[in-house]
């Protein structure tokens, strides 16, 4: 509506409109009838599209329009959107890569870490082992040399015993004999050596 | 009020000689409102790539993220069609995608929508026929015939087939230009008829009495408008992207001659 004033018919509304359903009509039959539409169009004036005196100049500068266009496009825009586009995909498989072999290190980190912590408690564990092993048999010896203490006392102490009984025993047979020759001496009146004495023990079977 | 058709009139802008060209007559290469409307198409397109790709950082700003988004929108679009062979036309297509884009959505901001000029719609149609015939040629040779004769197909269903497959191919440039342009048409003559109504309607009302029923019309028509408007946004685009697919399609068909996937 730029140059409304100088619109050349004033037609009212409803003349333009039946104007244009006659030309939509003209025209709208499909392509088979845009030639003829056409061909009429330019001389009875149908639509504007159709007064071919001005198709010229318009597909000469449509031409030279899109041509620069896609100069521009192909040359300049195009090339210059992909490299971005390239770019940054290869950033951020980089990134990606990156990220990906410092998770592995960290993993190899922690794997390392995780055998150090093993072997370490297997080291303890052997150690405390040792340890009691070590104890044990120390015990083991101790309590050896203590039995043995014991026993070769215990030894000692019965032969102690058994030597005191067999001088006691021998003790006894004396007294037995002077109390024999002290009963016969009384009973009698006389006297019996102790050779007699032991011999008579001897023969009775008195230990 | 002007007529629902005075929007598509072409009006000179800048006078320039007319070029004589033998067998095809005068070209008069002055500058008018529909050579206007696509330079400055052009120069929005190359404008905002211009902003977008300014910076160009790994970590895009917002209008590199906008800029990208076309980008990588249409290089999907070219690979998905046509394959990895693609990558050759997607200049093309891209170009062709922004330009007509920016003369849609121009239309619906400015007075002309250089789209809904046949000449132009019908330049872009023939420009992309003509690159796939020439490149299916040059790829092709003789063997270009396979376009019109399907394989494993028999030979009696071939004479029925190929004039079909002949006549579609041919009828490609027309279809191609015709919806464009009727779409780009339609809208902006509805859009014109609506307003006005709000007009008419409005003046009537004006004038009291029983010409105060104008404005429930006119309220309607304006909310007509809107809605129009809104719509006429989608069918901009969606114009667009249809003839980059059409132009995709079109494409496969010569670069992948024979095997279709």
């Amino acid at each position: 509506m730029a140059a409304e004033t100088t619109s050349p018919p004033p037609a009212d509304l409803r003349d333009g409109h039946t104007a244009a359903d006659a030309q939509g009509a003209a025209q709208g039959h499909g392509s088979a009838g845009t030639t003829e539409a056409a061909a009429h169009g330019g001389e009875s004036g149908g639509l504007p599209q159709f007064r071919f005196e001005y198709w010229g100049g318009q597909i000469v500068w449509l031409f030279l329009i899109f041509a620069v266009l896609y100069v521009l496009l192909a040359k300049v825009f195009v090339p210059k959107l992909r490299r971005i586009r390239d770019e940054r995909a290869s950033t951020i498989a980089a990134a990606v890569a990156q990220a990906r072999s410092v998770q592995a290190e960290a993993e190899s980190h922690a794997a390392a870490a995780q055998a150090e912590i093993a072997e370490a408690r297997n080291r303890s564990r052997r150690v405390a082992a040792d340890a009691k092993a070590k104890a044990a048999t120390d015990l083991a010896l101790s309590q050896k040399a203590e039995d043995a203490r014991l026993q070769a006392q215990m030894d000692e102490a019965e032969a102690r015993i058994r030597g005191l009984r067999d001088q006691a025993m021998t003790n006894v047979r004396g007294i037995a004999v002077e109390t024999s020759q002290a009963i016969v001496q009384k009973l009698t009146g006389q006297k019996m050596t102790t050779a007699e004495v032991d011999a008579a023990m001897t023969a009775q079977g008195a230990a | 009020m002007a007529s629902p058709m005075h929007q598509f009139e072409i009006q000179q802008v800048l006078p320039l000689p007319t070029v004589n060209i033998p067998g095809l007559g005068a070209i008069d290469l002055s500058i008018n409102n529909s050579v206007m409307a696509m330079m400055l198409a052009a120069t929005l397109v190359v404008a905002f790539f211009a902003v977008a790709t300014a910076k160009a950082a790994v970590v895009p700003g917002r209008m590199q993220v906008i800029g990208e988004g076309v980008f990588s929108y249409i290089d999907d679009l070219v690979a998905g069609i046509i394959g990895p062979e693609g990558r050759k036309f997607f200049p093309f297509v891209f170009t062709l995608f922004l330009f007509i884009l920016a003369m849609n959505v121009l239309g619906l901001f400015l007075v002309f929508t250089a789209t809904s000029q046949l000449a132009v719609t019908a330049s872009l149609a023939v420009m992309t026929m003509l690159l796939v015939i020439g490149y299916g040629v040059l790829r092709n040779g003789a063997n270009m015939y396979k376009l019109f004769v399907p394989a494993g197909i028999p030979w009696y269903m071939l004479i029925l087939v190929t004039p079909i497959e002949i006549i579609s191919f041919v009828l490609r440039p027309v279809t191609l230009a015709l919806r464009l342009f009727g779409n780009m048409l339609g809208g902006h003559v509805a859009l014109k008829v609506f307003a006005g109504f709000v007009v008419s309607l409005g003046a009537m009302a004006a004038g009291g009495g029983l010409g105060l029923l104008g404005i429930p019309g006119a309220a309607l028509s304006l909310g007509g408008v809107v809605a129009l408007t809104a719509l006429e946004f989608l069918v901009a685009f969606l114009q667009a992207f249809v003839f980059a697919v059409l132009a995709c399609v079109y494409l496969n068909d010569v670069v992948n001659l024979g095997h279709h996937h």
